[in-house]
């Protein structure tokens, strides 16, 4: 790591400073927050990161023209306030996003999605990343930069900014940065990468269309059905439901208090994804009372419970935050899929 | 807009219709084609909460400028 011990900067040098972050506004390279300015030099310190072809294409949207390169991938994580180290992250992060369903068309979407970025393994701890308290809070720097260079990369290499091709109707905050770790420590269960295959020395990045975090409570019961009930309830809000032709999915980000006492009690990671697919949906009188019938069998009984999600599969669950309080967090998403890709770290 | 502009270049006649709230988005995909002003039907926004027959009465509304731009030689 390059980091070292910083002088604090001439009255002259943060004037500068300031100017070169004032000219990167007028260029409209911002999220609205001041970005630091991509000088040649330190996009090249984070090309030296990577063994790539600084011109090759890592994600475009053809029907913009529009293409990211490995440069431009480079010049936006400057931009981010990442580390030159936390270049290959990103740069996984990118290809992983590309590999969604819908990555050509559902960054312009009015639904205002987000995406939700999960690291795994050794890089963790290597760069920094927070995965306890916390944990989509400000005031981690992995976290917020490299959750940063996805909207950045969006904002500038594909030109999908508000009021001309982001046409999301409200948005979220969750569109500046949504990076996250997962708490392997506390968790109970094996780590996400593990779970796809991975080993667990390998570092991974996990990307997931999201619309944003929905709390869920439950400190007064130690019981699995109590806790996983109350997330089920969350998933399966009438607001978040439409009839998805993609299917809709969830990800369920547990706080190590819950899944404790939830694995203490016997339970599998697996036998707590089919609980919750068993229970992530709404009785068809209530769809009908919410005017939600759009596909729905007009002969089905009121009482009958539609399923929202087609396979256990599509409910993601990770383990992350701090073991202090029976706390979780739902993330609803109406695209399931989700891609995982390792994090080539170069050994030094 | 995007698909109505590809059909032209490949020579078949296109008219793309939107709702009015998506003007900005249209006029910005125009340029982004290459093809500033490329004109377009703008019904009145919304519709997705339409009845069928709600539905029927705007296409009828819009019909006569969908054939005139079919009948224009070209947006160019």
């Amino acid at each position: 790591m390059s980091r070292g011990l910083r002088t604090e900067p001439t009255r002259e040098a943060a004037r500068e400073a300031r100017e070169a972050i004032e000219y990167c506004y007028e260029q409209g390279w911002t999220d609205g927050l001041p970005v630091v300015p991509p000088a040649e030099e330190f996009v090249e310190e984070f090309l030296e990161q990577v063994d790539r072809d600084p011109e090759e294409v890592v994600f475009d949207q053809p029907h913009l023209g529009r293409k990211c390169t490995v440069r431009l991938a480079a010049a936006n994580a400057v931009m981010a306030g990442c580390r030159p180290e936390h270049f290959p992250v990103v740069l996984a992060m990118l290809e992983a996003v590309r590999d969604l369903p819908v990555s050509r068309g559902l960054f312009q979407s009015t639904t205002g999605q987000a995406v939700l970025v999960v690291v795994n393994g050794p890089v963790r701890q290597v760069l920094g990343f927070n995965s306890t308290d916390n944990v989509f809070s400000p005031g981690n720097r992995s976290n917020a930069t490299v959750g940063r260079a996805l909207r950045l990369v969006v904002m500038n290499a594909f030109g999908i900014r508000p009021h001309a091709f982001d046409q999301s109707t409200q948005g979220t905050p969750a569109k500046y940065s949504f990076c996250i770790a997962e708490n392997e420590e506390e968790s109970p269960w094996e780590p996400l990468h593990v779970e796809r295959g991975f080993a667990g020395q390998e570092s991974t990045v996990t990307v997931a269309w999201a619309r944003g975090t929905m709390p869920v409570e439950q400190r007064d019961s130690k019981h699995p059905e109590h806790i996983l009930l109350n997330i089920a309830d969350s998933m399966s809000y009438g607001g978040g439901y439409f009839p998805s032709p993609r299917g809709h999915g969830s990800i369920v980000v547990m706080g190590p208090e819950h899944a404790q006492l939830i694995a203490q009690a016997g339970w599998s990671k697996q036998q707590v994804r089919e609980f919750l697919w068993e229970h992530f949906g709404r009785r068809a009188g209530e769809l009908r009372r919410l005017a939600k019938e759009g596909g729905l069998d007009p002969q089905l009984p009121d009482e009958a419970f539609v399923r929202f999600a087609h396979a256990p599969e599509a409910i993601t669950l990770i383990v992350a935050g701090a073991r202090n309080a029976g706390v979780s967090t739902v993330c609803p998403t109406f695209v399931w899929q989700t891609v995982t890709r390792r994090i080539p770290i170069r050994r030094t | 807009m995007a698909d109505g502009i590809l059909f032209e270049e490949r020579g078949i006649p296109a008219a793309a219709v939107i709702t009015d709230a998506f003007r900005r988005t249209a006029d910005a995909m125009a340029r982004a084609q290459g093809l500033e002003g490329y004109p377009y039907v703008a019904i009145p926004h919304p519709i997705s909460s339409l009845s069928p027959e709600e539905l029927r009465a705007r296409a009828e509304q819009a019909l006569p400028e969908v054939v005139r731009l079919l009948q224009e030689e070209g947006a160019r």
